[in-house]
């Protein structure tokens, strides 16, 4: 039974390091399900949140060490879905030409909790945010209409401690943004 | 007049550095004296500036950029400081791949100075250009690429720390022509870096698993040391021979980390691994604590992991956190040095007879020696085996030379046959077992420690692989000491092919040139020995030279290395013959 893991990673904002960081996965073969990097509140200071399945949490465990190892790295975390709060989100765009089958936007909204963000000519785009199953399920009820395009974040994930990010890192002067 | 004369010093004084002459000013602020390298295009204008530098850098000029690294890494292991070498771009920096790769598995400091085309011609796949960076991502601790000559003091500076501190191990500093050729746009200057908020390597253990540790050692009725090569990284010779004879513990020490013990001593039971020793593989699954010291349970120590050491609580102190529970789970991990760990715990190992212990190792030290050793050092006939010549060689240099191997079965037959007596004496490939490493090794290890004696010896395969850097040694007139075991044979391979591979002699059997009509024209001595009535002979030749000398020893053809644990098998699992 292979189990999702969630590898937050904090690094400095250095040229190259997202090679760096997949070369330790691609080593062992791990296949990274999704991806997403992005600034944080402290100056100067990266996440990367990192999904992956694995049988071994062993694996993790020691495929975490070797992510801290990197010298730009400054910790990484590995967590079971139920030690964070994530969510991805998804665009779809949908046809919506004149005479075809309305767009529900009541029930997108309402039953769904998603939003239609843009109207075009024949066409809208709705974004669902949620968790992959969730948006999943949405996606199964969106093939009524005709799907032009789908589109999914990685997924993004906070910790569920009253920890700050500063509490994580090697004590410095973390400047905030 | 006068005020001309002091606006020219004003502007003097006030002219900033090129990029170039900032990386030579840098490198003589870190207290580097000796560089390895290779010119060409795109490290010129560095190359230039070094010109003007030329009493405070020695350069060296090698034959080959595989060359300069492998010097490197033999400079780098006698000193314990970063080797530094300095090639061009493209086919400069691939060339260094090698002995980068070789020093990121053995743990050897090195910075690499690699020139890269000019900056506008970044992604152009302009002449000699290449992703070096790219390139050695996985087998550098560090890499970077410096386009801004304002960079390169602290690059540098940082480049340094991080390839001497915790884990050592090699850095790469890719500098474009245009960084090199730039005049800075602030004043140089240069401080040395003792810290990264990114890198903070542990050194003084924790209390909390000093204690832990301690608590398994004492109670320990049959406590193994194996001690590996970050005792020697480290200088904790002192502090495991301390240690040891407070324990009572017999040590092992793994391929690299041989001389950290004197082979003398009576606790020390040679090494384990593929080739060790009988009793120092199987005496692994008979002890109750196992304590690793600065070693990583490469799989050629271990074998199978399934059946190693299942018995024993393993102490496993090692300053690379990832390390810990990589391939053998710790009951007691430390993290940090290992001089500065063995210094913290021996207060706290209580002090233990273990004699009737360590007398176990003696029937398998018996049996070994009666079924290989006897065999090796006194048969009959006049051929030369590769262990009699080693065993010799260690007695005439009293086993206090710098003893550097190449890759193969000389190597193992080294470690088995010459006792070290002093630290900080084996040179050898061992994670990576790169086959040329050993004559620019040695050279390098030469150029670092000129008053000891410095002995390359090397398979006749491996050394056709780097013998180019005999152009080097000549040039340098180091009184390099080359010896060449040839069995005209890839003899591990072909070893392997014997016992693995129904016989089955697969590209394994070399005609080999003249080797000392090769010397010869590189302006080095030599000769050869095929008789084992004038091995003795040969062997104060080679070592009463003051010149370089090349000594061929002709060696029996199809020899085996013994003992043998076959790859993948358990420790316990040990081939005599």
């Amino acid at each position: 039974m292979k189990t999702t893991y969630t590898i937050s990673i904090f690094t400095t904002n250095t040229v190259g390091l997202l090679n760096r960081i997949t070369i330790v996965f691609t080593r062992r073969r791990l296949n990274i399900e999704s991806l997403t990097v992005s600034e944080t509140e402290r100056k100067g200071v990266s996440r990367f949140t990192i999904v992956i399945k694995s049988e071994s949490r062993e694996f993790v465990e020691k495929l975490v060490r070797q992510i801290r190892k990197i010298t730009d790295v400054l910790a990484v975390f590995g967590y079971l879905d139920n030690e964070i709060v994530f969510n991805e989100i998804a665009l779809f765009k949908l046809a919506s030409p004149s005479g075809g089958k309305p767009i529900d936007a009541k029930a997108i909204n309402l039953d769904w909790n998603a939003k239609v963000v843009h109207f075009g000519m024949d066409y809208v785009v709705v974004e669902k945010n949620g968790t992959e199953e969730e948006i999943g399920e949405f996606y199964q009820y969106l093939k009524q209409w005709d799907i032009l395009e789908y589109i999914k974040s990685g997924r993004v994930a906070v910790g569920k401690t009253e920890k700050g990010l500063v509490e994580y890192l090697p004590e410095g002067n973390w400047e905030i943004v | 007049m006068g005020q001309a004369q002091s606006s020219t010093s004003e502007i003097e004084k006030n002219r900033f550095l090129t990029g170039a002459q900032a990386i030579m000013q840098s490198l003589v602020e870190q207290g580097v004296h000796t560089i390895f390298g290779y010119p060409g295009g795109a490290i010129m204008p560095t190359y230039d500036a070094l010109y003007d530098y030329q009493d405070q850098l020695k350069h060296i000029l090698v034959r080959h950029e595989q060359g300069a690294g492998h010097a490197a890494q033999g400079f780098a292991r006698m000193t314990n400081k970063a080797g530094v070498c300095m090639v061009t771009s493209g086919p400069g920096a691939t060339n260094l791949i090698t002995p980068i790769a070789d020093a990121m598995l053995d743990s050897t400091p090195m910075v690499c100075i690699v020139g890269q085309v000019k900056g506008n011609l970044l992604g152009t796949d302009a002449f000699q250009e290449c992703d070096v960076i790219g390139m050695t991502m996985p087998i550098t601790k560090w890499n970077y690429q410096v386009v801004d000559p304002n960079e390169i003091p602290d690059v540098i500076a940082k480049a340094f720390y991080i390839a001497e501190s915790g884990r050592p191990g090699p850095v790469l500093i890719d500098i474009t022509r245009t960084a090199q050729t730039d005049v800075m746009t602030v004043p140089f200057s240069y401080e040395k870096c003792n810290s990264i908020i990114s890198y903070r390597p542990r050194v003084e253990p924790k209390k909390e698993h000093l204690q832990a540790a301690a608590d398994l050692i004492n109670a320990a009725k049959k406590p193994y040391i194996l001690a590996g090569h970050g005792v020697l990284i480290s200088g904790g010779e002192e502090e495991l021979k301390a240690f040891v004879e407070k324990s009572g513990a017999p040590v092992a020490t793994t391929l690299l980390g041989m001389s950290a013990m004197d082979a003398d001593h009576p606790l020390f039971v040679g090494w384990p691994g593929m080739h060790g020793n009988y009793g120092a593989n199987v005496l692994t699954n008979s002890c109750d604590v196992l304590i690793a010291i600065g070693m990583r349970f490469d799989d050629r120590i271990t074998g199978d992991l399934n059946t190693y050491a299942k018995q024993a609580k393993v102490v496993h102190i090692e300053i690379d956190p990832s390390e810990i529970d990589k391939n053998v789970k710790a009951d007691a991990p430390i993290v940090g040095d290992a001089k500065a760990t063995l210094r913290a715990l021996l207060p706290l190992i209580e002090q233990k007879d273990r004699s009737e212990w360590r007398k176990e190792f003696e029937k398998y030290d018996q049996e070994e020696y009666e079924k290989i050793n006897k065999k090796e050092l006194f048969h009959e006939g006049n051929q030369i085996k590769m262990g009699e010549a080693v065993n010799m060689l260690s007695e005439k240099t009293k086993g206090e030379a710098v003893v550097v191997t190449d890759v193969g079965q000389h190597q193992m037959i080294t470690n088995r046959y010459y006792r070290f007596k002093k630290a900080n004496s084996i040179v050898t490939s061992g994670g990576a077992g790169t086959m040329g490493f050993a004559l620019p090794a040695a050279f390098g290890a030469k150029v670092a420690v000129p008053e000891r004696e410095v002995v390359a010896v090397i398979g006749d395969g491996g050394f056709q692989m780097t013998l180019q850097e005999l152009g080097t040694i000549a040039q340098s007139g180091l009184p390099v000491k080359i010896i060449i075991l040839n069995n005209n044979f890839l003899g591990m391979v072909r070893q392997w092919q014997e016992l693995f591979f129904d016989n089955r002699y697969s590209f394994v059997e070399l005609q080999n040139p003249d080797f000392i009509t090769i010397a010869k024209g590189f302006g080095i001595a030599g000769h050869t020995v095929k008789d084992r009535a004038e091995l003795s002979n040969s062997l104060d030749t080679l070592l009463n030279s003051d010149k370089p000398y090349l000594l061929e020893i002709v060696c029996e053809k199809e020899e085996n290395v013994f003992p043998m644990v076959p790859a993948g098998g358990c420790v316990t699992n040990v081939r005599l013959d």
